[in-house]
């Protein structure tokens, strides 16, 4: 369907204008100037900030420079989280650009993994994937793909190249018809005030007798707190692409069309904003 | 990323009938239960001497990892590979809880380890 095939499109191409600015105690030659940078809503914050990193580079002794990593407001930024993610669930409902804080020095080892090279966002992005395909296929789907199909999904996010990804990806989308779905929906749902990272079980997108699941049946399921009865205020706002989908939305339809790359849906439940 | 040096409870010596249940807690928080674990050498990898492990929900993949690591005596510049239905890698920074309610089967997670990429 032609607006199906949009709304791929718009979720690839979503992006967050975001301006850069060097950490205050890190050691440089001269001032250094804010940079300001377009971020892909799909793709991961090592992946893509090359010329942030040149750019601070610049006025900055080598010797004062380490691994780099990303911080918004206090709080390090996980690079492994899709950029889309991380913003949704720090900085909505926030005036734009999105202002992340770059270091050099002092890498928070408790709460951010390292990031050497690209091969390790390949390795994550590509288990990330094999993860989503084992609960919508048994891992069939991925297993019967050749490594060059692998490697073109890859290549795809990485040169943010949406016809190469999605000339393989289609195919994980796929399923056999008188399933009518996935065997189980790959989801995760990010909670702000939570010291769990996040929730993700067994969830399946239609009932035993054929019933089609809903994002509101899902949330009922694994965290009725997010649904507002209709006599209190909402109190939580659920994001995904920085947008609220109706709750009336079928899980099928949100798996195959508002997936990141890496076949997860991943939803940000937020405080709603008071107004 | 660090993780407390508490180690994975041992169950009872590979005999699965004779298994310890997971220990229910009275109400307490989810991070308190402990789901069992099946660890696999795969290849030349050393086998445990131990492989079934009672591990709380809320522990990390890299914290089991170098669990894994101390107890074969492998050198700091080893790498460990993890592996869930002998298909993919999960982050260093999942829970094991998690794994177990989406790819646990007979009451265990079954993780397969290995020094070298098995499953890429």
């Amino acid at each position: 369907m032609a607006d199906d095939k949009d709304v791929l499109r718009d979720v690839w191409f979503g992006r967050i204008p975001t301006c850069f600015t060097l950490y205050q105690d890190e050691v440089t030659e001269r001032e250094a100037e804010p940079f300001y940078l377009l971020l892909p809503r799909v793709s991961y914050l090592t992946l893509v900030t090359d010329k942030v990193k040149k750019h601070f580079l610049k006025v900055m002794k080598a010797e004062d420079v380490e691994e780099i990593w990303f911080e918004y407001e206090g709080t390090p930024l996980k690079w492994h989280y899709p950029i889309g993610l991380l913003f949704d669930l720090h900085a909505s409902n926030t005036s734009l650009p999105w202002s992340i804080t770059v270091h050099f020095k002092n890498f928070p080892e408790r709460d951010l993994l390292h990031c050497p090279c690209n091969s390790v966002i390949e390795a994550h992005f590509m288990s990330s994937i094999k993860e989503a395909d084992a609960l919508k296929h048994k891992s069939q789907v991925i297993n019967d793909m050749q490594k060059k199909d692998h490697k073109q999904l890859w290549m795809g996010l990485q040169n943010d190249k949406f016809d190469q990804f999605w000339a393989i990806n289609r195919k994980l989308m796929e399923y056999p018809t008188e399933e009518g779905g996935f065997r189980y929906i790959p989801f995760r749902i990010y909670l702000t005030m939570s010291d769990r990272p996040f929730i993700q079980k067994l969830f399946r997108p239609i009932s035993p007798d054929g019933h089609t699941h809903t994002l509101g049946d899902l949330l009922k399921e694994v965290y009725p707190v997010a649904i507002a009865s209709d006599d209190e205020a909402k109190r939580y706002q659920v994001v995904i692409h920085g947008i609220e989908p109706l709750l009336e939305t079928p899980l099928q339809w949100l798996s195959e069309h508002l997936s990141h790359p890496d076949n997860f849906l991943h939803i940000s439940v937020i405080p709603a904003p008071s107004d | 990323m660090s993780d407390n040096a508490e180690s994975p409870t041992e169950t009872q010596k590979c005999d699965p009938s004779t298994t310890q249940q997971p220990t229910e807690d009275s109400g307490t928080t989810d991070e308190k239960k402990k789901i069992d674990v099946l660890l696999k050498a795969v290849g030349d990898t050393p086998i445990m001497k131990t492989k079934k492990w009672s591990v709380e929900k809320g522990r990390t993949v890299q914290s089991l990892s170098q669990f894994i690591s101390r107890f074969l005596k492998m050198e700091p510049n080893e790498q460990l590979f993890i592996y869930v239905n002998q298909s993919f890698s999960p982050s260093p920074d999942q829970e094991v809880g998690v794994l177990f309610e989406c790819f646990g089967s007979d009451g265990k997670l079954v993780l397969h380890y290995c020094k070298s990429q098995a499953w890429g």
